[in-house]
């Protein structure tokens, strides 16, 4: 990176002259370029052509437009010893975000304007220039019983609606939901599953679960929720055409089959995986630390760790106890082959922070969820770098594809991915070449519940820009 | 399975003698671990034997029992095996003490380790959560059964009552079914591992809904071990030199998996007309406590065949050797 | 490492056979007399020694094996040596004589083991001690009363006892290690 200056301080405006392999999913385009910012705004950006591109490869630095999450836990107000809205942004920044769309499950859950702006009036006394959107519930409590005032949500900016958590407990909700939501042009954020089906789970059913004695998780108990939502989905559309649902941490092939289904059928349906559906696999519970791409065999069924000599931890970890759970070699390379044939139409962190009093328990009773905004493009790139999924494709999919899904309300909040000129530069650095270990003083997040503990990482985040000021920059 | 540094119970490779420092599961006991433990509870039998069934080998030894779980059997089995290797004992039964005011367990460990203790013996209804314990407490762990993950103790001594009453004391090759609630069950998975290390020809048997995943563990055979499932009682049972019944419990029908305990103990109950298909000379075992009339008639329980009570003498024998062998390990030695 | 033989197969022989004489002559007969060998190598040779008063007194002496493995003050030992041998003592101690018989008598320790085993079994009337060598280096207060060759060694050295039963020949080694302590026939 030519042209560095000191470090600057959070907030700033930026001056700063960027060179690098750009991926710009927003004009369709990636290649050697030159960025030149000067009191934030992207004054020019030159692609750089013969002699001057040389020494320049998408292995080297990285420059992308700032990535967007659609699905992040804040955990203010009420557990903000997990974690504040102050404290996540710098670990988005940290992470390359520079849009954050937080899940209303705080105490109390934002299922009122007052609480949607108690948490935007924290993004902005925090001084970060990330920026903060807000999904309001769907229903009074998330309770599943009436629906949440929507419309005064709407008015106060929530980009979407969702109990997530929990699924919207009830069909007739879920369809008046939809409905209701349609016509507001907000989406319904679903997390599927069906509680009666997932009822103690611990672990994905299957054969990692069984042989540790875990209560299983069955795919039906996603599968079916999907399947009932999209249906519900296609009644819905006929009378409401605005309406859209969007399905969040999808992890099996065999949801993400019917959402494919969905969309071939027309349907207004949108999902997204999480970086950790792509990377581990629940091998991990049993000890294993290999990316889940590493466990599948040639014959495309997964490997079996205990002959494989994988086992490498101590098998019970509960930073890996999250919900949807760890699921099997084969379905975390289903969601890879959805990202890549766009059913999966991004990929959202599920960012999920702990205290150690919640996770340092036996493993049934660990509370589910892995802080990953940090650690999410590393897992990403450790995808591209195996050859599962072109890095263009994959910087769609954390900036254009999410975008996507906010559609016009994340436009008006100023979400909208790119290297243009003129505009304030909305961006992120990564160093490629570089690696980082994951340790505990390493990740800006309260939590630390993350199985990447005292691993390499490759990708180093050199340079986050949101809105022409900095959101990290540490050299 | 190869086991790394990390691992709670990692053994440097090529080494003589026991290097695990906890025992947590028996996945990871090699046959020439598995032949250790059987020598040296043949010894603590010799000695059980004698007029004073008491060595000093673990004198200065403090052993805490910490049990979450109601078990009268296996609890006083090792506090016994503790004493007659001359250990310091304290037994917790989790009732009794701050845990039931919602002490977390690596709390609970950390106190238990100030207070002395070298060894900790533990029951759990949590799978997994020896492993945490093991994380947190400076000595040896003995994993006395965590929720339906694992029971070693128990799979040990059902090894040792075979080899000393199989013919020539082998398991190579020979039928061994086990029968009834195996997905609940810490015992069926245990002894899956140890039965089939020693090369027995294994059978699960009961109704579908107790053996989901199973099948999936069957074929894909965690570290190239073969078993057999079937709900075919009859295939199961035919010419079957072991038979191990397991408990059926009542709440099996209240979570819906089984009609019930009638129609179980009509279709699985191991019955004497049921045993005839098997070998004449089949061994009957069980874990205990049994149900009798349910999964195993109350005359199989006291057939000449059946060694449910060698089981129980032979946990103390088996236990006095687990103490024996994991007290020789100081942390930092085999990691 | 360097060795030297101190004693040959002739030597342990006429050592064994002088051994049992003088434990009938302390007896003044064989009354009440029961052999016990300390595992491994001091039971063929309390087997030995029963075979040799049989000889000249024509009488049986009962022979018991006793294995100390549980009785050693040291535990750091176990995960190296867990391998534990046998005990078989199928006679009553109450009252007897006992003769402890055991290859190389070196720190005590062993001994000390041994008589806490013995006093588990029963109330023996005495306990004796033959062994086959003594290499001084006491650490406690134990003494042999049959002794088949004194030898005198430094902490460096390893006495290695080799018999017939157990390692194909009779002999007696000394050797010189860079370590103190052994594994075979020392520690005693």
């Amino acid at each position: 990176m030519s042209g560095m200056t000191t470090a600057a301080a959070v907030g700033a405006l930026i001056t700063r002259t960027v060179r690098g392999w750009a991926v710009d999913p927003a004009a369709g385009r990636e290649g050697a370029a030159e960025l030149e910012i000067v009191d934030g705004l992207l004054r020019r950006l030159t692609w750089l052509e013969g002699a001057a591109a040389d020494g320049i490869t998408a292995g080297g630095t990285l420059i992308a437009p700032g990535f967007v999450d659609l699905h992040a836990h804040f955990r203010e107000p009420g557990n903000e010893d997990a974690e504040t809205v102050a404290t996540g942004l710098a670990a988005a920044a940290h992470g390359g975000f520079t849009t954050v769309c937080l899940m209303p499950n705080t105490t109390p859950a934002i299922d009122e304007p007052s609480v949607l702006a108690a948490v935007t009036a924290a993004a902005a006394a925090s001084g970060s220039p990330v920026r903060v959107l807000v999904h309001g519930a769907v229903t009074h409590g998330r309770k599943g019983e009436t629906l949440a005032a929507l419309g005064e949500l709407a008015d106060a900016g929530a980009v979407g609606f969702s109990d997530d958590g929990a699924p919207v407990r009830s069909a007739p909700i879920l369809r008046n939901a939809l409905a209701y939501a349609g016509a507001l042009g907000v989406p319904i954020v679903d997390h599927p599953e069906d509680p009666a089906l997932t009822e103690g789970a611990e672990a994905s059913e299957g054969y990692v679960a069984t042989v540790l004695g875990l209560r299983g998780w069955p795919v039906a108990g996603e599968a079916g929720a999907v399947a009932r939502a999209i249906a519900i989905l296609a009644d819905v559309v006929r009378d409401v055409p605005g309406a859209r649902l969007h399905l969040t941490h999808v992890s099996t092939a065999a949801s993400l089959d019917h959402v494919r289904a969905g969309k071939a059928a027309g349907l207004p349906v949108t999902c997204d995986v999480t970086p950790h559906h792509l990377g581990f696999s629940d091998e991990w519970i049993a000890g294993a630390r290999r990316w889940a791409w590493e466990a599948m065999g040639e014959d495309g069924r997964a490997r079996d760790p205990w002959t494989d000599g994988a086992l490498v931890a101590p098998p019970f970890d509960t930073s890996l106890r999250v919900n949807p759970p760890l699921r099997s070699a084969e379905d975390a390379a289903a969601c890879l082959a959805a990202l890549v044939d766009g059913t999966a139409d991004a990929i959202a962190t599920d960012h999920a922070p702990h205290t150690e009093v919640d996770k340092h328990v036996e493993f049934g009773w660990a509370s589910n969820g892995i802080s990953g905004i940090e650690t999410a493009i590393g897992i990403v790139l450790a995808a591209v770098e195996s050859g599962g999924v072109p890095l263009a494709r994959a910087i769609e999919a954390l900036t254009t594809g999410p975008a996507r899904v906010l559609g016009v309300r994340g436009e008006r909040h100023g979400v909208a991915p790119g290297l243009r000129e003129g505009e304030p530069a909305d961006l992120v650095v990564i160093d490629r070449a570089a690696d980082w270990t994951v340790s505990a003083d390493a990740l800006c997040s309260k939590g630390k519940n993350t199985p990447l503990l005292g691993r390499e990482l490759r990708g180093v985040v050199r340079l986050v820009v949101a809105g022409g000021r900095v959101a990290y920059a540490p050299d | 399975m190869t086991a790394q540094a990390d691992r709670p119970d990692a053994a440097p490779s090529g080494s003589v003698g026991w290097h695990h420092r906890h025992l947590l599961d028996v996945d990871g006991l090699t046959r020439p671990d598995l032949e250790l433990v059987m020598k040296t509870a043949d010894e603590m039998s010799e000695i059980l034997a004698r007029p004073i069934p008491k060595v000093p080998a673990l004198r200065g030894t403090s052993v805490t029992i910490l049990f979450y779980e109601a078990s009268t059997r296996t609890r006083v089995s090792f506090e016994v095996a503790a004493k007659n290797l001359s250990a310091d004992v304290v037994n917790i039964a989790a009732a009794s003490s701050a845990v039931s005011k919602g002490e977390s367990l690596v709390d609970t460990v950390r106190t238990i380790e100030a207070l002395g203790a070298d060894m900790l013996v533990m029951r759990h209804p949590a799978s997994g959560a020896p492993y945490l314990a093991a994380e947190v407490f400076g000595g040896s762990v003995l994993n006395g059964g965590d929720g339906w993950h694992a029971h070693p103790s128990q799979a040990l001594l059902d090894l040792y009552t075979l080899r000393s009453r199989l013919p020539g004391g082998s398991l190579e090759g020979r039928k061994v079914v086990i029968l009834g609630d195996v997905l609940h069950s810490r015992v069926a998975r245990s002894n899956i591992w140890t039965l089939t290390a020693m090369g027995a020809d294994l059978w699960l048997c009961g109704p579908s809904t107790l053996l989901r995943g199973f099948e999936a563990w069957a074929a894909r055979g965690a570290a190239g071990r073969r078993f057999t499932v079937t709900s075919d009682v009859r295939a199961a049972l035919r010419d079957a030199d072991v038979v191990m019944a397991l408990r059926i419990q009542k709440e099996r029908m209240a979570s819906g998996l089984l009609p019930s305990l009638r129609e179980y103990a009509a279709r699985y109950g191991l019955t004497t007309e049921r045993l005839r298909a098997a070998r004449p000379d089949v061994v009957v075992m069980h874990p205990g406590p049994m149900n009798e009339g349910v999964e195993i008639a109350a005359d199989v329980a006291v057939d000449p065949r059946s060694v449910i009570t060698a089981q129980v003498t032979n946990g103390v024998a088996v236990r006095m050797a687990l103490l024996y062998l994991l007290s020789g390990t100081k942390s930092g030695e085999g990691a | 490492m360097t060795g030297r033989r101190i004693m040959a197969g002739e030597d342990v022989r006429r050592a064994t056979i002088r051994i049992s004489h003088e434990i009938v002559e302390k007896q003044a007969g064989t009354r009440g007399l029961v052999l016990i060998g300390i595992q491994r190598r001091g039971v063929p040779l309390a087997h030995r020694i029963a075979a040799a008063i049989r000889e000249h007194e024509g009488v049986d002496v009962p022979v018991g094996a006793l294995d100390i493995t549980f009785y050693r003050d040291d535990l750091s030992l176990v995960a190296q040596q867990p391998i534990v041998k046998g005990t078989a003592i199928g006679f009553d101690l109450n009252g007897r004589t006992v003769v402890l018989v055991d290859d190389v008598l070196y720190t005590g320790r062993t001994i000390r083991a041994a008589m806490d085993a013995l006093i588990d079994f029963g109330r023996p009337q005495a306990i004796r001690l033959a062994v086959l060598v003594d290499r001084g280096h006491r650490e406690l207060p134990i003494r042999a009363d049959h002794v088949g060759k004194n030898v005198p060694t430094s902490r460096e050295e390893v006495v290695r006892v080799m018999l017939e039963e157990t390692d194909g020949e009779d002999a007696v080694d000394i050797e010189r290690v860079a370590t103190a302590r052994s594994a075979s026939g020392t520690g005693a």
